[in-house]
């Protein structure tokens, strides 16, 4: 039996650079001290994630008041645009389920 | 963004198909028109669609021709030289020397056809879009159930 085509198992090297800045949510605090080198990052993955999906519902909102007062200019662009968001929307529910779900596998290691 | 890509090609298809629709429906009710005391009569207009840029076959390139809307279709509108149709009205007020009126040449049928492949045409874009989303609504289910 060789293992020659088998790399040798060595030090793997940190996914993210532990950083010593504030943290954007209390949840990235609870995780501990291997948590918080990649909660920073995450922080702003979802704040960033839940700046644009507002955004984006807001320029929907003006476009369906824009609608709803007559003024079409372009019916299935409107359309379009609100599955867009809807479609980033749902995908931020989907990054928070996962990002709980991990959270909660972590917690119900046994200490 | 993948399915931004699928919805902006869908959209580019469906801005053709709609202005398709509203050039048909120009023609159709500038049918009955005549000429006027000048002899200027309504020219029936057409859309010509040509498709967009030659497309690559690099998947980033790709990308960055959809973002800039160039990867569609494009149409533009041009008006028909046909001679004018010839109706004998003697009465009319309009009416030439010999008594015939001038009508707008405006072939109602080539119009209803033109209509109606346009709806089919609008409709499959919509089908396409809808793909494209429940593509990426099934993707967003990776892991869900576990």
């Amino acid at each position: 039996m060789t293992t020659g085509f088998l790399p040798p198992v060595g030090a793997l090297a940190p996914l993210v650079e532990p950083q010593v800045a504030g943290l954007a949510t209390s949840g990235a605090d609870e995780v501990g001290p291997i948590g918080r080198s990649s909660g920073v990052a995450f922080a702003e993955l979802v704040s960033g994630g839940l700046q644009r999906v507002s955004e984006q519902l807001q320029a929907n909102q003006i476009d369906l008041q824009r609608l709803a007062a007559g003024d079409v200019e372009n019916l299935h662009q409107v359309m379009l645009r609100m599955e867009e968001t809807r479609l980033s929307f749902q995908l931020m529910l989907q990054v928070r389920n996962r990002l709980l779900e991990s959270y909660q596998e972590v917690m119900r290691m046994q200490v | 963004m993948d399915y931004r890509n699928a919805f902006a090609i869908s959209a580019a298809g469906m801005n053709v198909e709609r202005l398709r629709v509203e050039i048909a429906a120009l023609n159709l009710a500038n049918a009955n028109t005549v000429a006027d005391a000048d002899g200027a009569v309504f020219q029936p207009l057409r859309v010509v669609a040509r498709a967009g840029t030659a497309l690559p076959a690099d998947r980033g390139a790709f990308n960055a021709l959809v973002s800039r809307g160039l990867a569609g279709p494009s149409a533009i509108v041009e008006s028909v030289t046909r001679p004018a149709r010839q109706v004998l009205e003697p009465g009319h007020p309009l009416a030439d020397a010999k008594g015939f009126v001038r009508y707008a040449a405006v072939d109602p049928t080539t119009e209803m056809l033109s209509l109606m492949s346009a709806t089919r045409a609008y409709e499959a874009n919509v089908a396409a879009m809808n793909a494209a989303r429940t593509m990426a609504m099934k993707a967003l289910d990776i892991g869900g159930t576990s």
